[in-house]
């Protein structure tokens, strides 16, 4: 089966996740009253291929695919489409699909830019820290997409319920309280990942550059997104700020991951 | 042996009327005996809810004879002389199974698509086969029409969403919050509505009710039937920080709760979502404090637009549940005269 190659097997999970968009637009104009379980079944499907391209990619490669843009594109989607699958085993919380699609689609038909995928020389294993440090990073920002996610639909209740739209009852979308639990959880959990693949730079710098620190764009535009979500976190815990305002938090600072991330990851010479 | 119906209900009938007809339960079943010896039936039923009194019989003589008899001995046991304008109405098969399908589903009922009527009618129908008033047909299409009944529950949404304005709020409460057992729910003004949301509430698992009245007696009478605590008006605000849900359906001419006031209160609760059902006309809350951040407001127009809403979509499921009753009326008429000869004279619905 030689054409069933990376490439392909993610741009099959990609035309998973346009479909997947269409019932999502079908399911929003029916007020959130469908059972999402066709969603859910159109990402599982996705994920299969997905990951299948994340396999083979891995196998050619013999390590983790975290290499080049298209590869850590590829690795946060999939981080997230996974921890939905796992969300949506709870039927209240299967809706996250529907917000969830767009995004998974949007940054799958980016990453299929061919720009994207440069494939030089076969990496060099180093002892599978560099492999941690960016697995544990894009896993992070895998859980805060996800999070951004809640957000999105917490915003949406949350405006049908206060200007009283119909909607905020007849949809069968869960409670805001649970949503802002799911969202709460997903950063905590993304923020220590961020921590972990974080304290690994010091060693990795060590091994490359021999110093413990550098001016490196990426290394300093990372210690920013860590400090945005710390702060996000303890305006929540220390001094409660929870509601709407946390929810655009959580989107807000996504939408600057995915704005500057590929960006930033062009100038950084560390990260080449 | 057709099955036909006779009967008033809130279609055809005021309360006036509906109330001379009624049938206390204690002589129902002496008042089937007297149907099943006169004649008019072998089998009987009789219903009587606030909305409907119905007779549900298979009788021996055609249906058209069965009904008029049946009416006389309606006029007669309930001493009824008065000129009738269509207030009766009788059915016979297959229309009478299917206003039989129909009542048992709520698509009859004053209120579309209501669970209540199905209890009254197995209440009704077991009152009957307990004193042996029932036999194969009526057990046959009650039975049915039970069945019917579930099946159009679970596979339309006729009996989805709420339709009162107790049960719309505690539907704006799990939409707010996760689980009700934690929330502590306030009562200002010791209304009867206000005591029916709170009591759909505690049903639902509310933790606890806090009552405040301008009348501190009316207030300790109702914290003791919701087994809650009363606290007095002017102390209601002390108990905020502790509050998720609160019910106002005080007479003020004024605003008992403002902006300024709720303002303090909410940083003191650390912002924590709050639910304000105001059911009072003139209105309890002002308006501005749905501009806070968590704080969600619903008055007695914002909560009955919500219940007309679920009406309005139960309606919409009217056509599909009647072409269920109407496939589950064809079987239930072919396996009768598959194994009995026909009794009926035909296809008939008269007034």
């Amino acid at each position: 089966m030689s054409w069933l190659t990376d490439k392909f097997s993610f741009a099959v999970a990609v035309l998973f996740y346009g479909i997947s968009v269409v019932y999502s637009v079908f399911l929003w104009r029916r007020g959130f009253r469908e059972d999402s379980r066709v969603n859910y079944c159109l990402l599982l499907a996705a994920a299969v291929f997905h990951t299948t391209a994340m396999i083979k990619r891995g196998f050619s490669l013999e390590r983790c695919p975290v290499n080049n843009l298209f590869e850590a594109t590829m690795f946060v989607t999939w981080t997230m489409v996974m921890a939905y699958l796992v969300f949506g085993i709870w039927s209240k919380i299967r809706f996250l699909g529907a917000f969830a699609s767009p995004i998974l689609f949007a940054i799958g038909v980016f990453a299929l830019m061919p720009s994207l995928d440069v494939r030089g020389t076969k990496p060099e294993f180093t002892g599978g820290l560099v492999s941690l440090h960016a697995t544990l990073i894009l896993l992070s920002y895998g859980a805060f997409g996800l999070s951004s996610i809640a957000g999105i639909m917490y915003v949406t209740q949350e405006h049908d319920l206060k200007f009283h739209k119909l909607r905020a009852v007849f949809s069968r979308l869960p409670p805001i309280e649970r949503m802002e639990k799911v969202m709460n959880g997903l950063l905590i959990a993304g923020f220590i990942l961020l921590s972990g693949g974080l304290l690994l730079s010091p060693i990795l710098l060590k091994q490359k550059y021999d110093v413990y620190f550098n001016s490196d764009p990426k290394l300093i535009w990372s210690m920013v997104v860590w400090v945005v979500y710390l702060m996000l976190l303890v305006m929540r815990g220390r001094f409660g700020q929870g509601g709407r305002r946390f929810a655009w938090g959580a989107i807000g600072s996504f939408a600057f991951v995915l704005l500057t991330f590929w960006g930033v990851n062009l100038l950084s010479p560390a990260h080449q | 042996m057709p099955i036909v119906v006779i009967g008033l209900s809130h279609h055809s009938s005021p309360v006036t009327v509906r109330e001379r007809f009624a049938f206390a339960e204690t002589i129902i079943p002496a008042a089937l005996q007297r149907i099943r010896e006169s004649g008019i039936a072998d089998e009987a039923v009789i219903l009587s809810t606030c909305n409907r009194v119905e007779i549900y019989a298979s009788s021996p003589l055609q249906d058209r004879q069965a009904a008029a008899a049946l009416q006389q001995f309606l006029l007669d046991h309930q001493k009824y002389s008065e000129p009738l304008n269509g207030e009766i109405y009788t059915l016979g098969e297959p229309n009478s199974l299917e206003h039989l399908f129909k009542v048992a589903a709520g698509l009859d009922s004053m209120v579309l698509g209501e669970t209540e009527i199905l209890g009254q009618l197995k209440k009704a129908y077991d009152l009957a086969l307990k004193h042996k008033h029932t036999g194969s047909r009526l057990n046959k299409a009650f039975q049915r029409a039970f069945n019917v009944a579930k099946q159009i529950r679970t596979e339309t949404n006729i009996q989805r969403g709420s339709v009162s304005v107790g049960s719309v709020a505690v539907e704006l409460a799990e939409k707010i919050f996760t689980s009700l057992s934690e929330r502590q729910v306030m009562v200002i003004g010791a209304g009867e509505t206000s005591e029916k949301t709170a009591r759909a509430l505690l049903s639902r698992g509310a933790h606890s009710i806090i009552v405040s009245n301008r009348s501190h007696e009316r207030a300790l009478a109702l914290a003791a039937e919701l087994e809650g605590r009363a606290v007095h008006f002017d102390d209601w605000a002390d108990e905020f920080p502790k509050i998720d849900i609160v019910i106002s359906s005080t007479a003020a001419p004024h605003y008992v709760l403002d902006r300024a006031k709720l303002e303090p209160l909410m940083k003191l609760r650390k912002n924590r979502s709050l639910l304000l059902i105001d059911i009072a006309v003139p209105r309890d809350i002002e308006p501005e404090v749905n501009f806070l951040e968590n704080v969600y407001l619903y008055n007695i127009d914002d909560l009955q637009a919500i219940a007309d809403g679920y009406l309005q979509q139960r309606r919409e499921e009217i056509r599909g549940c009647e072409k269920i009753i109407c496939e589950k009326v064809k079987g239930l008429l072919q396996i009768s005269t598959s194994r009995a000869e026909p009794h009926s004279d035909g296809q008939f619905a008269f007034e």
